[in-house]
């Protein structure tokens, strides 16, 4: 590290100069040496040393987070990676993953340039046989195709593919692409294969299909139920920071972990309950059910009995509204009320007499004894001491008298009216939840901790502490990810979870948790609409999408990309032609993974990894992508602490290899589209204008570290604009009045509707509108057979498991594991904690006795096998997992993707053994529904 | 001058090993050559079952074994308290790695820990022991301290990162990775650490946060019978204990 880089701030002078000298000392002339300029060669020509290190402003790859990141350059060499100090999730903190950078950017397996296969068979073990060639002719030949397609009419059997869309240099770009060459395959999202039912169950109960912002530093008490908290779940980062921070602070935040294993996150939290799988839902509604029977529910945001008295009795329906027989009981409370309290007054009065009577007799024995004692100067002194003595009492008495009845007036002056109560009045005034009542007498009332100690194996007095732990600790979270979702009842088990925080009061609350604001980018100037030709407009290109989402197959879903490979198989709804990948790779991250084999098998593909992936094996191009330190991109946040934030990626280095960012591949394959729509891509130019364009929104709304424009973007690697707009104080929603720096514009219910709690009712809904819409209910009764009166509940139904063996698989993501490429990272293979790997691979997870019961000792080889495959993996006997489980991270197994992956002791995918099964709410693929059978290799 | 020492609270600590990532990119360390490791310990079975773990650097004694044996002076303790090797003298005879209580120490030429072998994928063509794309400025190697990539049959370990430590201001009380003017001089791991479970400064000074919080929140040092007292101290609160030296046997 250069001192003067210490002592003198970077100045946007020495910034560009310093970037341009690395950048320019970078790599590859271009022209000669067209495609595999190799590493070595690469650091030849960065011999020169300057010694100058450059700190250049990006943000991370290895997670949705997004963490600022500053990478450390010296002679064109990037040799660390760390947070960033000044910016507000990574607050100059990284978790293991954000180290890795320098090590993906200098892979030794990476793709050197634009690539065309010429082995025409293909399979796992066939070698593509690629040879290099130039963009010009990568480009011009998919384009061909491409517009081949739409002369035949075909366009719409293109697709696109893409898991991590960054924003608008990449996922953006999908929809116009989509419109303007007339293929509804265009931005097929990985979300029913990540999170869905998560946003889903939001969507379900309070209107928002986003994943939440939580205000973890104010809150007192996690209930977390399946997420990898301290693993894997997003932002990890900050996660850790603000663990930090709550385990220190006073009241320290209490933790309860739910989970099928014991992983990092349940060994750090206060309490670790491991549950059946796929029964989460059982357990959360049996805690409401304790919240509500013993009145712990936060009244003024949910809203009380009209009358106070809690109905909420296990078993019992509560009525709707009060009926006569309820008024005259009420009548006959009162009136027995007032008898006791005339009987009760008359004692005292009586009482009071009696006291009276006995001080004037005291205070007339003592005049008694003065008179007896006058003459008699010691007498009388002590006489006369006593009488003071006793007045002093007496008035000391009447005082104490005065001030006790001058309280009861005061009290009773501020007393509220007992409420006016008539027949056929709601019982329970609701204030911003819906269908209390309704959802206590259809399910809740039945859910005990008893029933549910049948369902999930949680002992009954642990779901009762948790309840009481959760509902008096506030405010209170209660969080969940795939642990609890992805499985066949996973959007049920989201939304019994998610109405624990409204029934603690903490939508929107401090400490509680709320949606994500969205960045004011700027806007572009041209729009894609204008140049949409005949063909785009026709009514012929109003295809069904080759995953059937909104079809009546998958009417819920947004996403199923998870089906594409067997729809395309099947043919229905019909066969795709050319099929491009961004950021997945489904042939080995899908369920039941093999289906794609075949068809990868026999469409065009087109992989854009820089790096070589299973995908690849059965590429026809490959066109590979920047690695991330050398990209110009740009992305708003995952949702975080709810104020609006977005950040940049500046490349660090001039890109080591002939590659070129997805984006730009993208918009200058649509130049090379016939028409209008190859004019329109002319005029965006490329990713660089894009990010130019929006970054002007800034100008408008600087940030709060005044980045105000794109130069200043790329000099601070963020923009950000604090606070978040709205919060809810006990029962009432406010928003952030700037002129008072404080949450106190009073918002109106409809507000609310419109901004916060976005379902019909405009309230939190335990009797979801959104399920018992005309368009879904009957689909929801055909596939989860609910009676069509329940479907808008959260409730527990049981979970369906396929594969056929008799013990449940999860294939957990671990904390060291980089998205989609640690498997070939040796430094985070070395590094796995040995529970889960370590060395050379990752384990099995099994139970001694489970182990014990087949014969398997630890470190043996077992074979995990399902009706849809089998894998061999190493066993590690575990007593921190469930006796009816095993867990294998999904990291290991790969067969195509790097030298470093081929002696993984993974044989092969989790996906392998895992049934393709999805959540027929939100399209979630059932990652850990699976069972399988485990044996003795 | 400083007596540098770390203070850990494993209270904080998460297991997340970015220290012992962030300790490998900033040191171009092998894969699985972690100077700075978090070690495992998994016991017991569920509702008993526990899962643990332990960061733990070289632990920078006041007294150190390692310094005893060394047949050549390689080993050596500097003057703000740092036990360093000098490369240029160590002939990797071992002796520290077996006089070494903590385990801390290691030997370049092992067998590599995932295969295909780094060292060869980025061979170097000079004394270095390897050669990798991403290894740190050339300027800042230094053999004598045992920073850089070490050349080959040579021992090395944990420097408390040498090259930024000792460039600090003198009379310094706390590097505080969150303070800018000091963030450079911090060690990797505490810089990265997210929970903010490690706490680095001078032991010598009073006016330290790692002086205050050893006494406040009672810190201990591992395998202190030894008597090699080490400048590395455990908090451990209510999160975690340090751990007492067992073998697990996981046979059923």
């Amino acid at each position: 590290m250069s001192m003067d880089l210490l002592k003198t701030p970077i100045t946007r002078r020495r910034f560009l100069q310093a970037t341009g000298t690395a950048g320019a000392l970078g790599v590859v002339g271009a022209g000669t040496l067209p495609n595999f300029a190799t590493l070595t060669e690469a650091q030849a020509t960065t011999g020169k040393s300057s010694g100058q290190t450059v700190i250049t402003k990006s943000f991370c790859h290895q997670c949705p987070a997004r963490c600022g990141i500053d990478v450390y350059t010296t002679d064109g060499r990037v040799h660390a990676v760390y947070g960033t100090l000044d910016n507000p999730l990574s607050n100059g903190k990284l978790c293991p993953k954000g180290h890795y950078g320098q090590y993906l950017l200098y892979d030794a397996d990476r793709f050197k340039g634009p690539m065309k296969r010429t082995n025409p068979k293909k399979g796992r073990n066939e070698d593509p046989k690629f040879v290099p060639i130039s963009w010009d002719e990568a480009l011009d030949t998919l384009a061909k195709r491409l517009n081949n397609l739409r002369d035949k009419g075909e366009s719409h059997r293109f697709g696109l593919l893409f898991g991590r869309g960054w924003g608008a240099t990449d996922a953006d770009l999908f929809k116009d692409w989509s419109a303007l060459y007339g293929s509804p395959n265009i931005g097929i999202n990985h979300s029913s294969m990540c999170s869905d039912a998560s946003k889903k169950a939001k969507l379900c109960v309070d209107g928002n299909y986003s994943y939440n912002s939580y205000d973890y530093a104010n809150t007192n008490y996690i209930l977390n139920f399946g997420a990898g908290f301290l693993d894997a779940f997003r932002p990890y980062n900050f996660n850790m920071q603000v663990w930090g921070h709550m385990r220190t602070k006073s009241p320290r935040t209490k933790v309860t972990v739910v989970d099928v294993h014991t992983n990092t996150t349940g060994a750090a939290a206060d309490r670790s309950l491991l549950i059946k799988p796929g029964t989460d839902g059982a357990m959360a509604l049996a805690i409401a059910h304790v919240i509500l029977t013993e009145g712990l529910w936060d009244k003024s945001f949910v809203g009380n009995f009209a009358d106070g008295v809690n109905r909420f009795k296990s078993g019992d329906a509560v009525a709707a509204v009060f009926t006569d027989e309820d008024i005259r009981n009420r009548a006959q409370a009162k009136e027995k009320a007032a008898a006791e309290k005339v009987a009760a007054d008359k004692v005292a009065a009586e009482k009071a007499e009696a006291e009276k009577a006995k001080t004037q007799e005291a205070l007339a024995k003592l005049l008694k004894e003065q008179l007896l004692a006058k003459g008699n100067p010691a007498a009388e002194k002590a006489v006369a001491e006593k009488i003071l003595k006793f007045e002093k009492a007496e008035a000391k008495k009447a005082l104490s008298e005065k001030i006790d009845r001058e309280q009861r007036e005061a009290l009773d002056k501020d007393k509220k009216p007992e409420p006016e109560i008539k027949a056929g009045q709601a019982i329970f005034n609701e204030k911003w939840v819906h269908g209390l009542p309704e959802w206590w007498n259809a399910v809740l009332k039945d859910c005990t901790p008893q029933w549910a100690e049948t369902i999930t194996t949680i002992r009954a007095k642990d779901i009762i502490a948790v309840a009481r732990e959760f509902a008096t600790t506030r405010p209170a979270i209660a969080l969940f990810e795939r642990g609890a979702t992805a499985h066949t009842n996973g959007t049920y088990n989201g939304m019994a979870i998610h109405s624990l925080n409204a029934l603690v009061g903490s939508m929107f609350a401090e400490g509680g948790l709320f949606y994500q604001m969205k960045t004011p980018w700027g806007k572009l100037p041209d729009k894609a609409e204008d140049f949409m030709d005949d063909y785009a407009k026709s009514p012929d290109r109003k295809k069904p999408r080759i995953d059937k989402v909104k079809t009546a197959d998958w009417p819920m879903a947004s996403n199923m990309m998870q089906e594409i490979a067997k729809n395309h198989n099947e043919a229905k709804p019909y066969k795709m032609d050319t099929v491009m990948f961004y950021l997945t790779g489904p042939i080995f991250s899908g369920p039941d993974c093999f289906a794609w084999e075949k068809m990868l098998g026999e469409t065009f593909v087109v992989d854009t990894s820089p790096y070589p992936d299973e995908t690849a094996v059965f590429a026809d191009l490959v066109l590979p992508d920047h690695t991330y330190l050398e990209r110009l991109q740009v992305a708003s946040t995952y949702p975080f602490q709810g104020y609006p934030m977005a950040m940049i990626r500046t490349p660090a280095v001039k890109p080591l290899y002939d590659t070129k960012v997805f984006g730009d591949m993208l918009i200058d394959l649509g130049k090379r589209i016939k028409g209008p729509m190859g004019e329109y891509y002319k005029k965006v130019g490329n990713t660089e204008n894009i990010i130019k364009a929006i970054a002007k929104g800034f100008e408008e709304k600087p940030g709060d570290n005044g980045v105000n424009g794109y130069e200043s973007f790329r000099e601070k690697g963020v923009w950000f604009k604090k606070p978040y707009h709205w919060r809810q104080i006990r029962g009432e929603f406010y928003e952030w009045d700037k002129g008072t720096k404080s949450y106190s514009k009073r918002m109106t219910a409809e507000g609310v509707k419109e901004k916060l709690l976005m379902t019909p009712s405009g309230k939190f809904e335990f009797k979801a509108g959104y399920l018992e819409d005309e368009h879904y209910v009957h689909y929801i009764v055909e596939k989860l057979g609910i009676p069509a009166e329940k479907v808008g509940f959260p409730q527990y139904i049981p979970a369906s498991h396929a594969g056929g063996g008799d013990l449940h698989m999860v294939s957990p993501k671990l904390a060291l594991q980089a998205e989609g490429r640690s498997a070939n990272l040796p430094h985070a293979t070395a590094s796995m904690q040995p529970s889960v790997g370590g060395r050379k691979t990752v384990y099995l997870e099994i139970h001694p006795d489970t182990a014990a019961k087949r014969g398997i000792k630890d470190g043996d080889r077992v074979r995990v096998k399902s009706s849809v495959g089998a894998i061999e993996v190493t066993a590690r006997i575990y007593g921190g997992i469930r006796p009816d489980t095993v867990a294998l991270p999904m990291i290991h197994g790969h067969w195509g993707m790097g030298r470093w992956t081929k002696n993984s002791g993974v044989s092969g995918s989790t996906n392998e053994v895992t049934p393709n099964v999805s959540e027929p709410i939100s399209g979630l693929a059932c990652y850990h529904s699976g069972k399988v059978f485990v044996e003795k290799v | 001058m400083a007596k540098w020492g770390m203070v850990i609270d494993l209270e904080k600590c998460t297991g997340c090993q970015a220290c012992t990532v962030a300790c490998g990119m900033e040191n171009n360390r092998l894969p699985g050559e972690n100077w700075q490791d978090v070690i495992f310990f998994t016991e017991g079975m569920y509702p008993s079952a526990q899962l643990k773990w332990f960061p733990r650097p070289c632990q920078q004694c006041e007294n150190p074994s390692c310094v005893a044996v060394c047949p050549t002076r390689a080993t050596y303790k500097t003057e703000d308290g740092v036990v360093l090797v000098d490369w240029n003298r160590c002939i990797g005879c071992k002796y520290c790695m077996v006089a070494c209580p903590y385990g801390v120490r290691f030997y370049t030429d092992e067998k590599p820990l995932v295969a295909p072998d780094m060292r060869k994928v980025h061979d170097s063509h000079d004394s270095h022991s390897w050669n990798p794309p991403w290894k740190m400025p050339d300027a800042r190697e230094d053999w004598k301290h045992g920073v850089g990539i070490q050349p080959h049959d040579v021992v090395s370990k944990c420097t408390f990162c040498y090259h930024r430590i000792s460039k600090a201001p003198p009379g310094t009380p706390d590097l505080d990775p969150q303070d800018p003017k000091l963030r450079e001089f911090t060690p990797a791991c505490v810089v990265t650490c997210a929970p903010g479970a490690r706490f680095f400064g001078d032991l010598s000074n009073p006016n330290s946060e790692v002086s205050r919080m050893i006494g406040d929140k009672r810190g201990v040092r591992l395998l202190d019978q030894l008597g090699n007292k080490p400048q590395v101290y455990y908090l451990t609160g209510d999160g975690g204990a340090v751990p007492s030296n067992r073998a697990i046997n996981k046979k059923v």
